[in-house]
């Protein structure tokens, strides 16, 4: 319920238009009560006194109210539809710019259409909630606040046998929410496990291909739907015998009126039009209470629908803002590790007790093998995530206490993975800064070793990619991860293998350019391949989770360690070829 | 679907009694007849009964046949994209997809279990109604009508307004749920670029426009049903009060009849004929849905078994690629005329700059796609020949990006080979170098990766993907830069594992570092779609081209820094 009321929430600042509505309502459900008493008077008074010019005026009388009435409740769902809408929209913006603030950890742990479905499925179904059901819902209550006291003033003998199988009714209704509750929590989330099943999926079929697992999968997802299928079965046979006894219970209320009220007509303490009138009023009594029943099941889905929107907008982003954190415009770049440590969870410590001091300007390679932390490390500096234990200090300021924008945007940071978007190349390219000319974007993707194979395709740089577009290279991905990021002139450049992908003769274009470009600014570079290594001012060795080595290249090698090792390694097996092809 | 059709009818025909009933007995007190009101009371209780029952039974029933519908359409769909070829997943975003087998087939399932019920049951009502106003008033019955070609008109001149909005509506949704999912795919990138605010904006303007364009559609909907209401219940019932008090007065229509009028023309008639006139719209709804269901549907896979494809039996894994040229656009050829012979067991290492056409030859082995033309023959079967099951089962890949699947890790492995017993898991484990990272976790092999689990480095993920290539035993072995994330060291233990692996089978490795490669026992030097150079390392230095060149670069920093520190050559 709580929920219900923080939905509620989202309606305060209209809730002028919320009074007017519900005042609309109001109005609505009053244009209804007169007609029963209408056909009452004909029946009882016009027709048996052949009342003709009365008659004439009742015709432009239904006419009159009718038409108020239509004016009244079209302007009252017009104001819905806006209402409900409006709501959506402020939901969606809440849910999507709080997914933004969320920290990477949250998307780490998360399949994308899980978290689609909250923004997207999630938030529709509300707002059917509030354009159908709590309308409905109010306008019945309304109606049933106005219909009682007129049918105990209209006849209290029928009134109170009309109202006596309502409690049989809210009974049986109460019987049924207990299993139908349950039931739409599993429904839900059986939905979920099947979108993300198939997110998965489709977006790995490369694997399931790889390994013919086509058929096993189908069997898998079979299962999920076939789950799936079962709950809702099992939650339209419990609403239909809800709804089946809520019908004849209704039917034996209306039976008994007419039973009593005839008896009462024969004794001519009740005219025959008031009866009439009295059935279709309590059309108006039991209808609502039918209604709880749709209104039941779309509350339900409602309900573990805010569940999840809710849980969205209550996961507190790890990485926030201090309140008084500064803005740092200008960076000078320097960057300093103070006992940092740091866990993606509590018994598993990815880096410990880090100290590094980097001037601005130094090109800093860290290597070490996989699982060492040199990841971590520099998603720290780029304030993923915030070191468990220390602190990490640009320019002498806890990055804590800087603000987290005007961090990231003066680090270009080029990860693993190249992620590009379904746009065009240029568009691509300029993400990072879209104040780019024409000319920045073209001397970025040069510098990424990219212009002459973008100039072959017949678009240039407007070529799309993705759907609809071209399918580009794991190695061009990288260069154009590159391009984007060296675009932004950053003050800090962050390259995690940046260059893997690449064959030698375009990595060593690539870091070429990449060595021109990293003059003046600080630079971080993971990579595995020596000769990337070898040029930075100092290496870092890294092995698990701790620094162990820190030097140039011409010290490390000398020393016996980690470094020398992965030296060794390297250059073992190819370096003996070369020396026997050298040697001859 | 009988059985439905039945039960429609009878619903339909159960509603008609009532107010007949009712008319009868306002009529008997009128008249101060005696009438046996308990019966009254029993025949309005009994029809409800039945309709509570039918009604429950057509539900049912309709219920079952739509979600078996749904369940069938939905494994249709899934299993038809399970078919077809890479190139189709290249070229589609996941969220239309995705939204093909779940919004698309909902949106079906509205129109059967919904709208085909409704079509019977309004019919059925709608000439019961009919038959029974017309036998008791025929004139009373005419001005009933007389308003319906207003209420018809008022529809058809709203329509069309109402279907282009909600193309609207739907076009706009659509782009901003492809905006939507890519956006919190890369989350990672919008983070790095502090674009978090941009992005927001972009969604507010998207989701603004989505917002009017829906107040407009209700709008019109709106109006649309109170101009309805106003003709049917305000008009109709105005019209039947005024001339049928009229016939009353001139004793013409007995007072329970004019009830039974109001409530039949008001319950049963306007309501039934909307809602059939509005199917229309809901067939052109579901038309659009149908397209992209049958369009998924109709994709024919570009790599197909022949009718008359063989499985190939197991392999010795003797492959030639016999004058293959290759395109993805019609003129642009990625392959031109390679020829090769790769014995089996032999090591084959593909060098060359990106775009080269490494793994386009590579994605030709395992017939993700098919030659343009020229063969592939796999042990003397042209590739095309055989079952594609029976091939790929034979051809273990492993690709650039590691894709591992929300599951725990003993899973990830043993999806190489379902029937794989947890010994069998952790010797791939143990091959892969990747058996004691594992086992140093809490929960060992159970550990669950991805959401809710735990977060592996890229070096741990692409061996586990190994570990998984392993287990699958297959008689040949591509690896696809596979050890490009992993430092030498770990590169040298899995080389190792690899080595190992390698025996016996025919492997195709693409690598750039050409330690990896040295050992190989034919190096492919490829360019611009052409096999330039190919022969052993030794060979390939001896001839002095490409590779020798390529070779040279990189390690002559490498010597260069050896001579700085006085090792010796």
């Amino acid at each position: 319920m709580s929920n219900f009321r923080r939905l509620l929430g989202y309606l305060r600042p209209y809730r002028y238009r919320v009074f007017l509505a519900v005042f609309l309502m109001f109005m609505v459900t009053l244009t209804a009560l007169p007609l029963p008493r209408i056909i009452q008077f004909v029946i009882d008074r016009v027709l048996p006194h052949h009342m003709w010019h009365t008659l004439n005026w009742i015709f432009w009388i239904i006419i009159g109210i009718y038409l108020f009435r239509g004016i009244v409740s079209f302007s009252l769902n017009y104001l819905i539809g806006w209402l409900g809408q409006r709501v959506v929209f402020d939901l969606r913006f809440h849910s999507y710019r709080h997914l933004n603030r969320l920290s990477l950890s949250y998307y780490d742990q998360r399949q994308t259409g899980k978290i689609m479905a909250r923004a997207v499925d999630d938030i529709n179904v509300i707002q059917y909630m509030i354009t159908g059901g709590f309308v409905t819902l109010i306008t019945d209550m309304l109606t049933l606040v106005l219909v009682i006291p007129v049918i105990f003033l209209m006849n209290v003998k029928l009134a109170l046998i009309a109202m006596a199988v309502v409690p049989i009714y809210v009974f049986n209704y109460k019987l049924f929410l207990k299993k139908i509750r349950p039931l739409s929590v599993e429904i839900r989330k059986s939905w979920d496990a099947l979108i993300g099943t198939l997110q998965e999926k489709i977006s790995g079929i490369t694997v399931v291909k790889a390994f013919v697992r086509e058929n096993f999968e189908t069997e898998q997802f079979i299962k999920t739907i076939r789950l799936n299928y079962d709950l809702q079965m099992t939650q339209a046979t419990l609403n239909r015998i809800l709804a089946a006894t809520a019908t004849i219970i209704r039917a034996v209320g209306t039976g008994l009126v007419y039973w009593i009220g005839a008896k009462l007509v024969g004794v001519h303490t009740l005219k025959v039009g008031e009866l009439v009138a009295f059935t279709g009023y309590i059309g108006y009594l039991y209808d609502p209470a039918l209604r709880l029943v749709d209104f039941n099941v779309q509350a339900q889905w409602a309900g573990a629908s805010m569940d999840r929107v809710f849980e969205v907008l209550d996961t507190r982003p790890e990485i926030t803002d201090a309140p008084n954190a500064k803005s740092m415009s200008n960076l000078k770049g320097s960057v300093t590790f103070r006992h940092v440590s740091f866990g993606y969870s509590r018994d598993n410590q990815a880096l410990i007790d880090i100290n590094l001091d980097v001037q601005p300007g130094e090109v800093i390679a860290i290597v070490g093998p996989s699982g060492a932390g040199k990841t971590t490390l520099v998603n720290l500096i780029a304030r993923f995530y915030d070191a468990t234990e220390g602190a990490i200090l640009i320019d002498g300021v806890d990055i804590r206490q800087i603000r987290l924008e005007s961090v990231r945007r003066q680090i270009g940071y080029v990860s693993q993975e190249s992620l590009l978007f379904s746009v065009s190349l240029a568009e691509n390219i300029r993400y990072g800064r879209n104040d780019a000319t024409r000319e920045q974007i073209i001397q970025a993707a040069k510098n990424a070793d990219l212009h002459d194979f973008i100039m072959t395709l017949p678009d240039g740089y407007d070529t799309k990619i993705g759907e609809e577009g071209i399918k580009l290279s794991v190695g061009q991905k990288q260069r154009m991860a590159i391009a984007r990021a060296t675009l932004t002139n950053p003050r800090i450049l962050i390259l995690d293998d940046a260059t893997s992908a690449l064959d030698s003769k375009t990595e060593a274009n690539v870091q070429a350019a990449l060595e021109k470009l990293m003059k003046g600014r600080t630079n971080f570079v993971i990579a595995h391949r020596l000769a990337t290594i070898m040029n930075a001012d100092r290496i870092v060795v890294m092995d698990k989770g701790r620094i162990v080595d820190i030097g140039t290249h011409a010290e490390l090698v000398a020393r016996e360690g980690v470094y020398q090792n992965l030296y060794n390694e390297q250059f073992k097996s190819a370096q003996d070829e070369a020396l026997a092809e050298l040697l001859g | 679907m009988v059985l439905i059709a039945i039960l429609t009818v009878i619903t339909a025909g159960l509603g008609l009694p009532g107010p007949l009933i009712v008319a009868h007995l306002i009529d008997s007190l009128f008249k101060h007849h005696s009438i046996n009101l308990f019966l009254v009371f029993l025949a309005l209780v009994g029809i409800a009964a039945g309709t509570g029952l039918v009604g429950y039974a057509l539900t049912f029933a309709v219920t079952y046949l739509g979600q078996q519908f749904k369940m069938e359409m939905r494994r249709r769909l899934y299993s038809h994209m399970q078919t077809l070829s890479l190139g189709y997943f290249e070229k589609n975003q996941i969220g239309k997809m995705m939204s093909n087998i779940t919004n698309d087939v909902a949106t079906l399932d509205q129109l059967i279990s919904g709208s085909f019920v409704r079509l019977m049951q309004d019919s059925a009502t709608l000439i019961g109604v009919l038959v029974i106003v017309f036998i008791k008033d025929w004139k009373l019955a005419l001005v009933a009508l007389s308003v319906s070609p207003f209420y018809v008109a008022n529809y058809l001149l709203h329509i069309g307004h109402i279907k282009k909005a909600a193309d609207d509506v739907r076009e706009e949704r659509d782009v901003m749920l492809g905006d939507l999912q890519e956006k919190l795919a890369g989350a990672m990138v919008v983070k790095s670029y502090a674009k978090e605010r941009t992005e927001v904006r972009q969604f507010v303007g998207q989701t603004r426009n989505l917002l009017d364009l829906n107040v407009d559609l209700s709008m019109l909907g709106t109006r649309l049903w109170t101009i309805a209401e106003f003709i049917g219940s305000g008009c109709g019932v105005a019209l039947i009060i005024w001339y049928g008090g009229r016939e009353e007065m001139m004793n013409r229509l007995s007072p329970g009849n004019l009830v039974a009028f109001i409530s039949f023309i008001t319950g049963y008639m306007y309501g039934p004929i909307l809602r059939l006139i509005q199917l229309n719209d809901q067939f052109a709804r579901t038309n659009a849905a149908l397209n992209r269901i049958f369009g998924t549907l109709d994709t024919e896979p570009n790599i197909q078994n022949k009718p008359e494809a063989k499985v190939m039996p197991d392999i010795k894994g003797h492959v030639e690629y016999k004058h293959v040229w290759f395109e993805y656009e019609p003129g642009q050829p990625v392959l031109k005329d390679i020829n090769l012979d790769i014995k089996p067991g032999m090591m084959v290492a593909f060098v060359g700059q990106s775009g080269s056409g490494k793994t386009t030859m590579i994605n030709l082995l395992s017939r993700h796609y098919d030659v343009t033309d020229g063969a592939i023959l796999v042990d003397g079967y042209d590739l095309r020949d055989v079952t594609i099951d029976s091939l790929r089962k034979q051809v273990g890949v492993v690709i650039q990006e590691t894709i591992l699947f929300n599951t725990s890790i003993r899973e990830n492995i043993r999806y190489g080979k379902l029937d794989a017993t947890n010994e069998e898991v952790e010797e791939a484990a143990r091959a892969a170098n990747i058996a004691h990272v594992i086992e140093a976790l809490p929960k060992g092999y159970d550990t669950l990766i991805g959401e809710s689990g735990i977060k592996l480095s890229g070096g741990e993920k692409q061996r586990i993907a190994i570990a998984r290539a392993i287990l699958s035993d297959p008689r040949i072995l591509v690896l696809d830069e596979a050890t490009s994330s992993l430092d030498s060291e770990t590169e040298s233990l899995i080389q190792e594992a690899l080595d190992h692996l390698m025996k016996g089978r025919t492997s195709f490795v693409v690598a750039h570092r050409l330690s990896t490669i040295v050992a190989s026992d034919l190096i492919v030097v490829m360019e611009k779609g052409v096999i330039r150079e190919a022969g052993s390392h030794i060979e390939l230095l001896q001839q002095g081209g490409i590779y020798a060149s390529l070779y040279n670069q990189q390690f002559k920093v490498a010597l260069e820094s050896r001579e700085a520190e006085g090792v010796k050559l």
